[in-house]
């Protein structure tokens, strides 16, 4: 059988060669992929709080970003709140769609598919009888989410639904969000 | 070259279909060996199989080097005991050197050769080839110890039928071929049976009119070598084929039965096991890759002037998922009475006393050559995706009985 596979070329922007270089130097050094990200958060006033991401650990060391990023969080005036800020769930809904984006648009990158633009909706079902109180078997968090990708790139249906299937595979935030994650919380 | 019985040029570990067909290529090499058997020739199908199962590929793919099938059945699907007593002719029509009911304790190295402890004395040779294949121990996850007290815990080595299982709710984990068979016929049984579903393959049994597995030979895809495959420890690691003797097996039938499917189990915690979310994605990818196997194969009927004599493509509905799977079960109080482990296997090279595993574990080989003497066989794509199959260990045995007896000159010689 002669197979002959013509390695298209993309530009999406993702340097995949140095995730390839990376992915093989790290096969050779387990203590170097372990890393620790990090955020530190203070209370302003009400439910309004700001996060600060600048620094973790990697590669063997302390490492920074190149600058510092805040992240507020509030919540909207139908909870009787400031809304200096989208509600800390919103924020992990666009940490999903953030993810999977990135993880589409490396994925496309690495199989040579041109991507022109990429939206994504993400929307959580929750119940607030879970967080009120109201009722002890609902649970806090999203009871349902749904992502939908509107896709345009040079690439048929099938190959952009399986940039999106393998994205979700190796996605960290998927990952955090569909399986279980120890967490502990300590008082100094 | 030596002719000791307890110091052959050759010791084969295993007398299934990897070590007899090495065992042949050997004898016409002149290679003086032994098998050491820990059972009976084709042990593990005696004894590590439950009593309901054929095998998945037909007939005609089920031969054995210089014994192709000679039934009268050619699309059937054999149960285990006629392929048993095929693998007894054999083993005596090609004299195999067996010696059973031996087990190996420890393999070390002395000098060029190896020491063969056993439970009948040591033996000494030059060559090793390990054929106990790649199915010794389950992979049973950690977490399993987590399981409440009094539910029944199997893997498909200790399971042989529904009624052994007690009454009362079972927890199926894995949807590849052996999680498929099981939980279709323990809730036929009148367990209720939940299916965990984490990554995995999905295949008809027939496509346009033929077998798939005969389309994966007619296209090529069970031949491509190891060498031309792109991240070849990925593809080793894949799922094994979901096929089940003579018909189509999948998620939707199992569902129309009453079956329940959640996703992948991720652990069991203070008495509940916990489901994944991912159901829908690990689905979605294994509709997406039948799929691209179902494009390559319309490909070659184009390619192929066949027209009209080759049935017209049909694409099968993707997977249902439920509206809303469960992502927890409270075992003991929802009813489960047992788990099967469905979730694969390893090879047990335990008594192996040599450096060659990597930091996971795994045998590190190239195509079967482990080096300075030592092989292994009948592992996941050894050298094509042929090796796994009954008919396609004996291209893996000629070539490495060629590389074994292409280096002999020169060990002997050092």
């Amino acid at each position: 059988m002669n197979v002959q596979t013509v390695k298209k070329s993309a530009d999406n922007g993702v340097n995949v060669e140095a995730l390839l270089g990376a992915r093989e130097a790290l096969s050779e050094a387990p203590a170097a992929a372990q890393f620790t990200w990090r955020a530190n958060c203070e209370w302003l006033n009400g439910v309004h709080s700001r996060s600060t991401v600048e620094g973790f650990f990697g590669l063997g060391e302390e490492q920074r970003h190149t600058r510092a990023f805040a992240i507020e969080a509030d919540h909207p005036p139908q909870f009787a709140a400031s809304d200096a800020g989208a509600t800390p769930v919103e924020i992990v809904l666009s940490a999903l769609a953030s993810c999977l984006t990135a993880g589409v648009a490396s994925v496309a990158q690495n199989r040579g598919i041109q991507l022109h633009s990429v939206k994504a909706t993400v929307e959580g079902d929750m119940d607030m009888y879970g967080i009120l109180g109201i009722d002890a078997d609902v649970r806090n968090g999203f009871s349902a989410i749904r992502v939908n990708f509107d896709i345009s790139a040079d690439a048929t249906q099938e190959e952009v639904e399986a940039l999106v299937a393998q994205s979700q595979k190796r996605s960290a935030v998927f990952d955090i969000v569909t399986n279980p994650t120890n967490v502990n919380v300590s008082v100094a | 070259m030596t002719n000791n019985k307890n110091n052959p040029t050759t010791v084969i570990i295993g007398a299934g279909q990897s070590g007899l067909a090495m065992s042949r290529e050997l004898t016409c090499r002149g290679v003086d060996h032994l098998i050491v058997e820990r059972g009976r020739v084709a042990n593990s199908w005696r004894s590590e199989r439950w009593d309901s199962l054929k095998l998945l590929s037909p007939n005609w793919m089920n031969g054995l080097p210089g014994q192709d099938y000679d039934g009268s059945d050619h699309d059937g699907y054999m149960d285990v005991a006629e392929l048993i007593g095929r693998f007894d002719r054999y083993a005596a029509n090609i004299s195999a050197p067996v010696r059973a009911e031996t087990t190996v304790l420890s393999v070390e190295r002395t000098g060029t050769g190896f020491r063969v402890q056993t439970d009948d004395g040591a033996i000494d040779c030059d060559t090793l080839v390990m054929a106990n294949g790649a199915c010794g121990i389950p992979n049973v996850p950690a977490f399993a110890s987590e399981l409440p007290a009094g539910m029944a815990s199997h893997t498909p080595h200790s399971y042989k039928r529904p009624a052994d299982l007690p009454d009362g709710r079972v927890l199926v984990v894995g949807a590849s071929a052996s999680g498929l068979q099981l939980a279709r016929e323990i809730h036929a049984s009148g367990r209720d049976v939940t299916l965990a579903v984490g990554g995995h393959l999905r295949l008809p049994r027939v496509y346009r009119g033929a077998d798939i597995l005969t389309w994966m030979e007619i296209i090529g895809a069970t031949r491509i070598p190891y060498t031309e495959v792109d991240d070849i420890e990925r593809v080793r690691r894949t799922p094994s084929l979901p096929l089940v003797a003579d018909e189509t097996l999948d998620l939707n039938m199992l569902q129309d039965m009453g079956v329940e499917i959640a996703g992948r189990l991720a652990t069991i915690r203070d008495g509940r096991a916990l489901f994944s979310g991912s159901l829908a994605n690990v689905c979605a990818a294994a509709d997406l890759k039948m799929n691209r196997l179902f494009a390559a194969i319309d490909e070659w009927v184009a390619r192929s002037d066949l027209g009209d004599l080759i049935e017209p493509a049909e694409r099968l509905a993707s997977v249902r998922i439920p509206e809303s799977p469960r992502l927890q079960a409270d075992l003991l109080g929802e009813g489960y009475r047992s788990v099967v482990w469905a979730t694969g296997y390893r090879p047990d090279f335990g008594w192996l006393r040599l450096p060659v595993f990597d930091r996971k574990g795994r045998l590190v080989h190239d195509g079967g050559v482990v080096g300075d003497g030592l092989y292994v066989m009948g592992l996941p794509y050894l050298r094509q995706r042929r090796s796994t199959f009954i008919d396609g260990v004996g291209e893996d045995a000629n070539a490495l009985a060629e590389h074994l007896t292409a280096n002999l000159g020169r060990k002997l010689a050092a």
